[in-house]
């Protein structure tokens, strides 16, 4: 039977010790996990906190910030508010400004984003064919930022090699992260 | 007679390990446990890192413990950790429901679901916070000494330990209920840790176990007085 030193401590817990420490494990997990998913219902969107990866929203945003959104109902969007958006078929949001809106009585929008720091509004971003961006691309409306905090995920997703899919995944990691380092001293 | 436990291969007396000397196991268990008698190491000295506190109060948490169980025989009681356990059990089973049914309806439908699943994950935290800092409260071993009559109801021992972080100064306290009074008394010692180990790491359990016997027989034979 191999001697490996590190594993002694294992070897000397019983039952009980070994799933105490799986359940640990599990709960900071769940915890990370609970804090996301109570953002997503407090705020009303399912992505409440992104970054940007792009500097099309320069001097606004800059890439690597974090932004804050919700996804209220009863917030009616309005030009010039920074709304992020999803546009079908592709997985990455996207945050821009809204630029002209067609509003009918009922309360079904279309609108027209642009980035401020492009030359020319979003069409060419839209789907084929697609002229009008509607509500339900909508993932949230910016409500707030941090700057510069969001630098880890981008360089997750520039290096393949560190590739995690998206901004909830991440969140969820680095949150981990904080967690493992700060827990190491156990009772 | 070395009383080899019937997990096989403790080579018992003394509560503890002799150190080095503890050689492989009688073998008194069959060709089914011979496996699990190689992954138990409940013979080797115990060698920890001697400057991580937390790896430090728990060797001396188990080897008091070990003390209590083997030497005198008292049933361990593990009433104390299931009830953690069941908690933190529960509260990761709301996690996982929140986690699948969100995986099967997508955001918005799965509002009232997930947010009846984190409110109740976070009272489980709190109700897990009140349990283990009023009812555990660093109890780590809750053993009973069954009545060789029979009749009466069953001694209790607890032990529990506190280790302040970054201090050397460990401090062990015996709790003896007796069951049929209901009398409570207690006894503690407070010492440095640097008396029960060894400059590599190696918890001395010739120095530790005195420690440990001679509190619980301070309590014993207080009981035998009165």
């Amino acid at each position: 039977m191999l001697s490996l030193d590190f594993l002694d401590d294992v070897r000397r817990m019983n039952k009980r010790q070994l799933y105490y420490q799986v359940l640990n494990f599990g709960m900071i997990v769940s915890s990370a996990l609970m804090i996301w998913k109570g953002l997503m219902v407090i705020t009303g969107s399912e992505s409440p906190i992104v970054v940007v990866l792009s500097g099309s929203m320069e001097p606004a945003f800059h890439r690597g910030d974090l932004l804050f959104l919700t996804n209220r109902v009863e917030d009616p969007i309005r030009v010039g508010e920074i709304v992020v958006f999803r546009i079908e078929g592709r997985e990455i949001p996207i945050v821009h400004r809204v630029l002209k809106i067609h509003e009918k009585q009922n309360g079904h929008i279309k609108f027209l984003t642009k980035g401020d720091n492009n030359a020319v509004d979003d069409r060419g971003l839209y789907k084929q064919g697609q002229h009008w961006l509607e509500k339900k691309d909508v993932v949230g409306r910016a409500r707030g930022f941090v700057p510069y905090i969001g630098i880890v995920t981008i360089l997750m997703n520039d290096y393949p090699k560190f590739k995690v899919r998206s901004c909830p995944t991440c969140f969820i990691k680095n949150v981990i992260f904080c967690y493992i380092w700060e827990s190491t001293d156990y009772s | 007679m070395a009383a080899a436990a019937a997990q096989g291969g403790r080579t018992g007396g003394g509560g503890g390990s002799s150190g080095a000397g503890g050689g492989p196991s009688c073998g008194t268990g069959s060709g089914r446990s011979g496996l699990l008698d190689k992954w138990k190491i409940d013979d080797k000295p115990v060698k920890i890192d001697k400057w991580d506190g937390s790896a430090v109060k728990n060797s001396l948490d188990d080897s008091a413990k070990k003390v209590l169980l083997e030497k005198y025989k008292y049933v361990e009681n593990f009433g104390l950790i299931d009830g953690r356990l069941t908690i933190c059990t529960i509260s990761c089973f709301f996690a996982i429901v929140a986690l699948i049914w969100d995986y099967m309806h997508p955001f918005p439908e799965s509002k009232p679901v997930l947010a009846l699943c984190v409110i109740s994950y976070f009272v489980m935290m709190g109700i897990l916070t009140i349990y283990t800092s009023y009812k555990e409260k660093s109890i780590f071993l809750v053993a009973h000494r069954k009545d060789p009559t029979g009749m009466d109801p069953d001694d209790i021992w607890q032990l529990s330990s506190s280790l302040k972080r970054f201090d050397d100064k460990y401090t062990l306290k015996l709790t003896f209920i007796s069951g049929r009074t209901k009398q409570q008394r207690e006894a503690e010692f407070t010492k440095s840790i640097a008396k029960f180990f060894d400059h590599s790491g190696t918890l001395v359990m010739d120095a530790y176990e005195p420690e440990i016997s001679r509190l619980h027989d301070s309590l014993a034979t207080e009981r035998k007085i009165k």
